[in-house]
Formats: structure tokens, C-alpha cells, sequence
């Protein structure tokens, strides 16, 4: 995709974000443009300050949307710069050198729409949809595909090193369209909204016209509640983008 | 099944590290420095591990109880100095809070960008090497039994406490082989306590790790501390499979004559719980 094609405007998705536990901060993180390139990344809680390596993800795939080994070495750079390693006790510095880890979902959409590129590390979910109908998924496509120990993105280098056998704009990387979709819709989640949608998606009423229905904060969090309460989705940090009828 | 128990803040589980002080471990091993120093540096780093796998954002999760038992002389005693030598088992969230001092070490590193960096890195020490007298390894597992009882009646559904025991030298207070078959008798509700021993590389006979059988073994006393030893459980037999050991059924958590590189693996494979603690 050139950067030509990225000019392409197109309006903000919603975007909305609840913490695992309303004391607890959200390690998700997401960043929109207007033109047309959109990221969210998953922070993972084990992890030392993982809130502030997902925001950086974000922030520099909607900068530069090129995923390159140099593009993560500055990105980790950055990281490292927001600590005084040398000053920290030692418990605070292990968990610094043991690594911040995160995925990191990335969208670009052009020409209105006739070309989408995804990048995906980690197991936050892109899903292309036609209505209330799923037409694709990535980087995973059935619920048990989400484990508990997901390849992700480490501000240590020695843990990317499953990178190194990757080939970044294939391995990584899914292209869609909406071309030929009667009611196309692009939607961008974590893990735990990824999982819930997945698992629901034979039952007769589409998880898809369910997300749809949801135009405000207050009514995105009421439902991750109901379905946390309810089982259906385990109480993680939980994201949503979702771009409808372009 | 046994040692299926989840382990949570809510279930901890025991981890006793047992550890032979006698005057024979002041001997200079192949790499210039003493089995004591050796020994107390792969233990400091075992309790650096443990607590880094148990911290999280809101601080160090109580996922084990930790203790070290020292013995030498006519002595058993709690390992930890300062704060934590009054008792022998602590949370483990205690003893991150409770080092003995912090040193600052050199080690290499990958600088992100396909180099190498030496990165000055805080190291701390709650156990020291020390070497001297004879080896009441009798009276040791006493006072084991009388920790690991007590823990397992406070924490009856808990995965079952894990004792490694080094040492380098035969007991010199009687046998202690009646103390551990008491006590891999103590037991939670998820499966009986787990002894495994490891010998101390002396320099002499062949090096004999996870036997199956008393028959592996060339003399009494390898006998007596294969039969010491508690089998290896199916999730740990797997785990000391990965790292290249061969392992069989009935294979038991015993090394004699190990060298440093059993000493460091053998640390890693008994601590394996640390890995499936609640994340």
C-alpha cells in the first residue's frame, strides 16, 4: 500500500475501552487517525508498566504504519527512555530487564475502504463483517486459538526473537476489502471481546448485531459487564474500534 | 490425580530448600570456587527467579511459602539471616522484602539493535556460603518434617510442598533414611510432599541423575539416597525431559555426583511450579 493510497480520509471509528476492575488501571491502549490508520494494543498485566508500552505501539503504528525490526528498536528505545534503569531497586529493575509485553493490531484503510491492510502481534482480533455476517478474521479464527501465553511484543529483545523467523508483510499481515460487501464494517479488539465474539458466533443471535448496538461508553461497558456477570467473557481490559457502514 | 492443585494467592504451595553447610563443602570445584559458594550463588538466584515470576503490577503475589534449612555442625537453623531467621518458612512477598544486602553485578545483554551490551545489574543475597563441622543431615530432615507437617495442616488443598535437598557428604548424626520416608508420608489433599536430593559433584564416580532403579546405582549409600528420593511427577518428568535429561518411568528426583550445570537444572526443575502459578 502506498502512502498515496493512505491520504485517503475517512471519518474516526468508535472506540471505547473498559478496565478489568474499575479500581485497577487499563493496560489496553488505542489511538485513531483521519486518515485512516487506527491501532489498539493489550498490555499484559504481568508485565512491568505494559500500559505505557502498549500507548507507545499505538502511537508510533498510527505515525508510521511500516512494521519494520528498526521501527520496533526505536519503539523499545523510547520505552527504555522513560526509566532511569540504574536508580531502581532491584525488584523494580528485574521486572524492567524481564520485559513489557503487548500486542499490537494495526489497521489502514484506503480508498474508502477498497484496501485494508491489518497487522496483527499478539492476540488482539481484526474481523471483517457484511451485516451481521463475519467474513474474516485475523490473526485468529476459533475461539480456542486464544491461550494464555500469546506471542507478544517485549520491550526485552532477547522475547521477539520468534520475530526473527517471520516475514513481516506476509506472516503478519492480512488484506482485505470492503469491496462487494452490501454493509461492511471493520472492528479491532482484545483478547477477551475477541474470545467472546468468536465463541458466539454460531449462536442464533450474531455477536456481530449485538457490537452494533453499542454507540456510547456507557452502553459498551454496561454490556462487558452483563457478559462478565454472565460468564461469557472473562474480566480482562477490554477494547473495542469499530468503523460501521463505510 | 495428584499435583493438579491450581496454585493461587489463595492456595500457595512450599517450596523448602534443605542445605548441607559442612566442612566438606568448603572444596574448590573445577570452576575455582567452593560447592558452598556455588550452592548459596544458584540459590539466590532461584529466590531472585521465584519472586520474578511472581511479580506483578501490584507488587509481589504470595504464590509460595519459602524457607531455607542450614545444617552443619551440631546445627540446623534457618538459612535466611536478619528479619527472616527467627522463623523457617516465609511468604515469599517477605523475603523480597528482606534481603541480606544488594550486590551489583556485570552481565551481557542484547542492546535491540543485533548487538551486545554489559549492563550493570542488581543482584540480591539472602544466603551466604558457609562450610564447617559435620553433617547432621538427620536432624535436618527433623526439622523438616516438623516445618512441612505444620504447612500442610494450614493448607490442606494446597499442591503439595517441594524439598530440595543438597548435599555433598553422608550423615554424620545417624541414618536419615527412616526421616525421609516419614517425610514424603506428609500430604495434602493434592498428593504427598516431594523430597528430592541432590549430591554434590565430589570429583569422584560417575555422575548418576534421575535413576530408575536402586540397581543403577554402584554402592549403599547412592542406594540410600536414591530410595530417599520421591519419583518425579508426570509435569516435572516432562519438564527435566525438555531440558535434555533422559528420563523413564519410576524415574526419582535424585542426582549424585552432579556437576554445577545439574546443580543449576536441577534448581530450575524443582522450582517448576513457579511457572504455572496463577497468572
Amino acid at each position: 500500500m502506498s502512502t498515496t493510497e493512505l491520504r485517503s480520509k475517512s471519518r474516526l471509528p468508535l472506540a471505547f475501552s473498559v478496565p478489568k476492575r474499575e479500581d485497577q488501571p487499563n493496560e489496553d491502549s488505542f489511538h485513531r487517525t483521519a486518515k485512516g490508520v487506527h491501532a489498539l494494543s493489550d498490555g499484559a498485566s504481568v508485565s512491568f508498566d505494559s500500559a505505557s508500552w502498549a500507548r507507545i505501539l499505538v502511537r508510533r503504528y498510527a505515525r508510521n504504519p511500516e512494521f519494520t525490526h528498526e521501527w520496533l528498536s526505536a519503539a523499545i528505545a523510547e520505552f527504555r527512555k522513560l526509566y532511569d534503569r540504574d536508580s531502581m531497586p532491584w525488584m523494580q529493575q528485574a521486572s524492567f530487564d524481564k520485559g513489557s509485553f503487548a500486542s499490537l493490531l494495526g489497521v489502514r484503510i484506503a480508498d474508502a475502504g477498497r484496501a485494508i491492510q491489518v497487522l496483527a502481534v499478539g492476540d488482539s482480533l481484526a474481523v471483517l463483517c457484511d451485516g451481521d455476517r463475519i467474513k474474516a478474521t485475523f490473526p485468529i479464527s476459533t475461539a480456542s486459538e486464544f491461550t494464555r501465553s500469546p506471542r507478544l511484543i517485549c520491550t526485552n529483545p532477547t522475547h521477539n526473537t520468534f520475530l526473527d523467523q517471520m516475514d513481516f508483510g506476509y506472516d503478519l499481515v492480512a488484506d482485505w476489502t470492503f469491496r462487494g460487501l452490501e454493509q461492511p464494517a471493520l472492528l479491532c479488539m482484545t483478547d477477551a471481546l475477541g474470545h467472546w465474539l468468536l465463541s458466539q458466533r454460531d449462536r442464533d443471535s450474531s455477536p456481530i448485531s449485538v457490537l452494533r448496538r453499542l454507540r456510547t461508553p456507557g452502553a459498551f461497558a454496561r454490556f462487558v459487564q452483563e457478559e462478565r456477570a454472565a460468564g461469557r467473557m472473562k474480566r480482562d481490559d477490554t477494547t473495542l474500534i469499530a468503523l460501521w457502514q463505510v | 490425580m495428584a499435583y493438579q492443585a491450581e496454585i493461587s494467592r489463595e492456595n500457595p504451595t512450599c517450596i523448602l530448600f534443605v542445605i548441607d553447610q559442612s566442612g566438606s563443602m568448603d572444596e574448590i570445584t573445577e570452576a575455582g570456587r567452593s560447592k558452598a559458594a556455588f550452592v548459596a550463588d544458584v540459590l539466590n538466584k532461584t529466590l531472585y527467579t521465584l519472586i520474578t515470576s511472581c511479580s506483578k503490577s501490584d507488587g509481589v503475589r504470595n504464590y509460595f511459602d519459602v524457607g531455607v534449612i542450614a545444617y552443619a555442625g551440631s546445627q540446623v537453623t534457618s538459612g535466611f539471616g536478619g528479619a527472616l531467621s527467627g522463623e523457617i518458612v516465609h511468604p515469599i512477598q517477605a523475603i523480597s522484602e528482606n534481603t541480606l544486602r544488594v550486590e551489583e553485578r556485570k552481565r551481557k545483554t542484547d542492546d535491540g539493535a543485533g548487538g551486545v551490551i554489559e549492563l550493570k545489574t542488581k543482584f540480591p543475597v539472602w544466603f551466604d556460603p558457609k562450610s564447617e563441622g559435620g553433617t547432621p543431615m538427620r536432624a535436618a530432615l527433623g526439622k523438616t518434617i516438623e516445618t512441612v507437617g505444620g504447612w500442610c495442616e494450614q493448607h490442606p488443598g494446597s499442591y503439595p510442598p517441594t524439598i530440595l535437598h543438597v548435599t555433598d557428604g553422608q550423615s554424620t548424626d545417624g541414618a536419615p533414611e527412616e526421616m525421609a520416608n516419614g517425610l514424603r508420608q506428609i500430604s495434602t489433599k493434592d498428593g504427598q510432599a516431594l523430597l528430592f536430593n541432590l549430591h554434590v559433584n565430589t570429583g569422584a564416580g560417575l555422575e548418576i541423575v534421575f535413576p530408575t532403579a536402586e540397581s543403577d546405582l554402584n554402592d549403599e549409600y547412592s542406594r540410600m539416597l536414591f530410595r530417599m528420593s520421591s519419583p518425579l511427577p508426570a509435569h516435572l518428568a516432562k519438564f527435566a525431559g525438555d531440558k535434555g535429561y533422559s528420563i523413564a518411568d519410576g524415574s526419582r528426583g535424585f542426582i549424585f555426583n552432579g556437576d554445577p550445570q545439574c546443580v543449576v537444572d536441577f534448581f530450575e526443575i524443582g522450582t517448576r511450579p513457579r511457572l504455572v502459578a496463577d497468572r
